[in-house]
């Protein structure tokens, strides 16, 4: 079953009592606590959730400080290519790419600390650039995911009828797909001819592209428990109450029931995330993701595969890196969850 | 997809995972291939062998394939009237032989009436008798179909073939044939020195009247000639088996081949060169090139077994010259003066041979003077080409650079993008997948501003080359002429030079170089090398027997086992 079997209402209409539920076992909680504020004790506790969360955070800086590394550092840019010069290795000129095309490996300098792809270009830079990208993908296509699946999850949910056939229906079409494969067909498409619907215009090249992609394909993974939520909700005292009151459906749905899914949504936000980045690599190494010269992880990985026999590292670190970072987030994720649902069976 | 966060993590320790086993997987999930040929060929029957393809064929039907990889089966499964000589030296390998006709031509009417005779006791695989209305029916079939030189080779020659194209006339009026005597007459609008090769095409290769007109890949029809294609896979793999009734027909300089050929589709060149490397396939793709990182191993381990062999081919960028900035000379200038073809061969893992002229240095024609922008070893000019767009005055002009995906074809747009960027365009990479990249750029209304193209020869004459860079080659789809360049001293010269016969094209050499100079200094093209083709086998195959044909590449009949 999907994780949304597994993800509770907690939010409970904010009544500031704690329902049983949640409390997990803990009678000393001190009364009048809120949720969020008893969830936020429970992961200060949780130390390997911190330090995993810790470990992407310094994903994420190491990341944004990539212009820093390129300018000062290694002082060249991520798409500078020098395919028939030379770099001093232990006092000896050597080739940065060789004359039958084999590019230099790490020199642990300044210059081409990990070596260098097969254009010639600094490993190192692309590595911290391919993650501002990866990251960036990553947190937009999170963004995206949420709010259109809480919108569609929402009014699902809340009208019911025909809103909801429509909506669910749309949602099982994109649902029916393999995520990658439905990834890698509209990367294609949209990587030739970018998007264009009436003010919209983003070109193919554009990061947002593959950023879109990755939203797009994994909306029905969170809008689906957000809406089986909603059909609960929607008959509680608390939602009549509303409506007798004369409330707007529109104010019924984002004032009264969004504040009650809110806390999984905040349960989806980083497993989304971690699938986004790890989704928009598997585009990448696909060719349907980020586009040349951008680089991505999954693009170096692509890159590099051809290179494996002479420079496995190529393929390695950017490997390397996606897993930290995916690791990091999903185990920091994984401690969140327990924090707010400590009845949850899944613990890392 | 989101079953819990384990299956994610889990999904994240599976990239390193899969890094670190498809660094060595490929040997060892790859040899029951060699296992299975080995024992085909221990039971007594037909030995089988494994050629690995790089990129699938475009289309398995005669009359819709034209790229190398359809070409390379097409020459040797269906037979036109006249064919190849089995060589693999550039000159024998370039002769017309008499084949499905019973010699090469008469010619008559200054050049403008071909005149065959069909050879008698002909079948097809099928069994059904060859008459020589089949011919007639073949180039209809070709013209509707279409194939995508058809227009060019065929529509723009013979008399009535481009009314029956259009829907105007039943029948290609210039073509008359006898199935009593086996004649059959073909008359030109026009004389064309390269007819004899046209003739020559695999796409020509008669089929039986009444295959529909359709292209059908999936099933192709039968042939005449000594191998025939089953079980097709699209996109995965097809056998090319030896035809059983070929041997009753014998037709002298077409030999009936050894071994059976399973070809495969490899899923990247590394793959495809390791397999071969490690004898669990027998032949790599000759249009591939190997990695560089796996070249030393190649080098060392299989020197017996592997060798770079010359092909007429040129590798270009092409240049929109009806669009912005390419539509200026200065801006072509430019892109010329600024790319290294030093970098390009590493690229290619050095299997460029640098060069700036159209044409390639095997092609009659071939210019011997220097390059009119600097010499092509001498590394780009990056200063003088940027001063050059300056004062084009189109510096900061957008410009879309389209590649296909394949190594090195993508890194070597990579490269070029980079150089534009750095002489003051405003230059971004469109990468698409190989197998669409062609139809794709080859649609005049998507009117590509720049990208690779390259082209291998399909008939050792000049015309084959300029058909590239002439009015007659732009089309609005299958558009060969990417840079739609439309040069009134082009379109005239190479007309009159293409009426000369290929068997006399040294009386015209100084001619067709001197327009070869011409279109380098007009900069319509940013060649960057002519490349060598890796010939590379298994142990097991007999290598110096195996020819590899100046016109087609790999000649799958010289395949022989060793022993």
């Amino acid at each position: 079953m999907s994780i949304d079997a597994g993800t509770k209402s907690i939010g409970s209409e904010f009544s500031g009592e704690i329902p049983p539920e949640l409390r997990g076992g803990e009678g000393d909680v001190p009364p009048g606590i809120g949720p969020y504020e008893l969830a936020w004790r429970r992961l200060r506790r949780n130390r390997v959730a911190l330090a995993f969360g810790g470990l992407f955070l310094l994903m994420v800086v190491l990341c944004l400080l990539a212009p820093v590394y390129a300018h000062d550092i290694a002082h060249t840019t991520p798409a500078a290519e020098n395919i028939t010069g030379t770099v001093k290795v232990g006092g000896k000129n050597e080739y940065i790419v060789s004359l039958i095309g084999i590019p230099i490996g790490p020199t642990w300098h300044s210059h081409y600390f990990l070596g260098a792809d097969a254009n010639g270009r600094d490993v190192a830079v692309r590595l911290l650039y391919g993650g501002r990208n990866s990251l960036q993908i990553g947190f937009v296509a999170t963004f995206i995911t949420m709010i259109m699946a809480t919108i569609l999850g929402i009014a699902a949910g809340y009208f019911r009828g025909l809103t909801d056939g429509v909506i669910s229906r749309g949602l099982d079409v994109i649902w029916a797909f393999p995520a990658v494969l439905l990834g890698v067909a509209l990367g294609v498409t949209l990587a030739v001819s970018g998007i264009d619907i009436g003010p919209i215009k983003i070109s193919g090249n554009s990061l947002f592209v593959p950023a879109f992609i990755v939203g797009f394909v994994t909306i029905p993974y969170v809008a689906k428990p957000i809406r089986a939520q909603v059909l609960q909700m929607r008959d509680r005292e608390f939602v009549d109450v509303a409506r007798q009151q004369g409330l707007s459906h529109a104010r019924i749905m984002f004032g009264e029931i969004l504040p009650n899914v809110a806390s999984t949504i905040i349960v989806f936000i980083p497993l989304i995330l971690a699938n986004a980045i790890l989704l928009e690599a598997a585009l990448s190494f696909l060719g349907a993701g980020v586009q040349p010269p951008n680089p991505s992880w999954g693009t170096m990985i692509s890159d590099g595969v051809a290179e494996i026999p002479a420079a496995i590292h190529l393929t390695l670190v950017p490997g390397i890196m996606l897993v930290l970072t995916v690791l990091g987030i999903n185990v920091f994720g994984d401690g969140v969850r327990d924090a707010l649902d400590p009845k949850a069976k899944v613990r890392v | 997809m989101l079953r819990s966060p384990r299956f994610v993590i889990l999904a994240a320790l599976a990239v390193v995972v899969v890094v670190v086993v498809s660094a060595c997987g490929s040997s060892s999930s790859s040899s029951s291939s060699a296992s299975s040929s080995s024992s085909s060929s221990a039971s007594g029957a037909t030995p089988s062998v494994t050629l690995l393809m790089g990129t699938a064929p475009d289309s398995l039907d005669p009359q819709d394939e034209y790229t190398t990889q359809s070409s390379e089966v097409g020459w040797i499964t269906w037979l036109s009237l006249l064919s190849y000589a089995h060589s693999s030296s550039p000159i024998a390998g370039g002769s017309l032989i008499p084949a499905l006709a019973t010699s090469l031509p008469t010619i008559t009417d200054n050049g403008k009436t071909y005149t065959f005779t069909l050879r008698k006791g002909l079948v097809f695989s099928n069994g059904t008798p060859v008459v020589a209305s089949d011919f007639t029916y073949t180039v209809e079939r070709a013209l509707k179909i279409p194939w995508g030189g058809a227009g060019e080779f065929v529509g723009a020659n013979v008399v009535g073939a481009n009314a029956y194209s259009a829907g105007k006339a039943s029948t290609i009026s210039g073509i008359t044939t006898n199935n009593a005597t086996g004649q059959i007459v073909i008359h030109l609008v026009a004389p064309y020195g390269a007819f004899e090769n046209v003739i020559a095409f695999p796409e020509l290769g008669l089929v039986p009247a009444g295959t529909p007109f359709k292209n059908e890949p999936n099933d192709p029809p039968p042939g005449v000639g000594p191998y025939m294609v089953t079980n097709v896979v699209p996109n995965v793999s097809f056998d090319v088996v030896k035809n059983p009734r070929w041997a009753a027909q014998a037709i002298p300089g077409i030999p009936a081949g050894h071994v059976n050929v399973d070809v495969k589709i490899a899923s990247n060149t590394s793959s495809e060169f390791e397999s071969v490397l490690n004898n669990s396939a027998d032949f790599a793709d000759w249009a591939d090139t190997p990695p560089p990182s796996l070249l030393p191993q190649i080098q060392s381990q299989a020197s017996d077994r592997f060798s770079k062999v010359p092909f007429n081919s040129t590798y270009y960028i092409f240049l929109n010259t009806k669009t912005a900035p390419f539509n200026n000379q200065l801006a072509r200038q430019a892109v010329v003066t600024a790319i290294n073809q030093e970098a390009f061969s590493r690229l290619g893992s050095g299997f460029l041979i640098p060069g700036c002229y159209f044409l390639p240095p095997g092609m009659i024609g071939h210019p011997t003077a220097p390059c009119p922008y600097g010499d092509p070893t001498a590394g780009g000019n990056i200063a003088k080409a940027k001063a050059l767009v300056t004062q084009s005055g189109l510096a900061g002009t957008p410009v879309t650079v389209w590649s296909e995906t394949r190594q090195p074809r993508q890194e070597w747009m990579t490269y070029y993008t980079s150089v534009l960027n750095q002489i003051g365009f405003k230059a971004t990479q469109k990468v698409i997948a190989d197998a669409t990249y062609f139809p794709t750029i080859g649609n005049l209304k998507l009117n590509p501003q720049t990208g690779f193209a390259d082209w291998n020869q399909d008939f050792p004459n000049p015309i084959d080359f300029y058909l590239l860079v002439t009015a007659a080659g732009i089309s609005p789809t299958n558009n060969e002429n990417f840079g739609q360049v439309n040069d009134p001293h082009i379109n005239t010269t190479s007309a009159q030079l293409g009426t000369t016969p290929t068997s006399q094209l040294n009386s015209i050499a100084s001619q067709w170089q001197a327009l070869d100079e011409y279109t380098a200094k007009k900069a319509y093209v940013a060649v960057f090398g002519y490349q060598t083709f890796p010939k590379f086998t298994s142990s097991r195959i007999n290598y110096g027997a195996s020819i590899f044909s100046p016109q087609y590449g790999w000649d799958y009949t010289s395949f022989a086992l060793n022993g």
